[in-house]
């Protein structure tokens, strides 16, 4: 459930980061501010950027940021950041644009599974994508992922 | 040959190959082929003989440039794209 995963608190809409490394950094902020990732989290995520590109790009407009388990998870949880202008991400060979920045903390590769799913199905309808991004309010932003949870279950 | 076993990868191991698998896993009920392990690890698991064949983004195509045989994702959300490749990969493996 992404009501297990996902706190009100860990919820936010900024205006704009100066490059996709900030971007990175305040996407994962929260988790580690919840002593959920360890700092050194941010780091390895960047590294693996630079490593793969930015493989968490997952749809237009989405980044699911994260990195693997024992690059400093504590515990499996998500935080959602709105950012207003476009966060601009450097691949290799492409620049991806995302502005729903989605920060996943993982413990291994399984036990999130069913967070997964629900998230799957909101990040491959562009509608609600549109929907998120435009959002006026955290409690808005949190309310669209909640009902995602009831909307995977029927 | 008979595919007995398809691995989905990302750098993480963790998110778009799990997101990967689920669309697989989605599209071969589709097809209505059954029998098949689909699981899901990080590129540096993709080797040789790990799987029957290996699905990726197009981010890490040079990750695994060297397997015999892959599918490679332009848009790895999307199940039309990969019902298409996984169709084609049965053909190339005479399924």
């Amino acid at each position: 459930m992404i009501a297990d995963m996902l706190k009100k608190e860990n919820v936010r809409i900024i205006d704009r980061v100066a490059d996709w490394k900030e971007g990175v950094q305040v996407s994962i902020q929260p988790l580690v501010d919840g002593g959920y990732v360890e700092t050194s989290y941010i780091d390895g995520v960047i590294a693996n950027t630079i490593e793969f590109g930015p493989y968490y790009v997952l749809v237009d407009d989405v980044a699911l940021i994260h990195g693997r388990p024992e690059q400093g998870v504590n515990e499996k949880q998500l935080a959602v950041t709105i950012v207003r202008e476009p966060v601009v991400f450097i691949g290799k060979d492409t620049e991806k644009k995302a502005r729903l920045l989605v920060a996943l903390a993982a413990t291994d590769g399984e036990a999130h599974i069913d967070v997964m799913r629900t998230l799957a199905e909101l990040f491959m309808d562009p509608e609600k994508i549109e929907q998120l991004v435009q959002s006026q309010s955290t409690d808005e932003i949190y309310q669209i992922f909640l009902d995602a949870d009831t909307a995977e279950a029927e | 040959m008979a595919v007995k076993k398809i691995m989905c990868c990302c750098g993480s191991g963790i998110g778009s190959s799990l997101m990967v698998r689920m669309n697989v896993e989605a599209v071969l009920k589709t097809m209505g082929k059954t029998g098949i392990e689909v699981v899901h690890s990080t590129t540096s698991d993709a080797q040789p003989g790990a799987a029957d064949f290996f699905v990726v983004g197009a981010d890490l195509a040079d990750f695994v440039d060297k397997l015999p045989h892959k599918i490679v994702l332009q848009n790895i959300m999307s199940k039309k794209e990969l019902q298409e490749k996984l169709e084609a990969m049965f053909a190339e493996l005479g399924e």
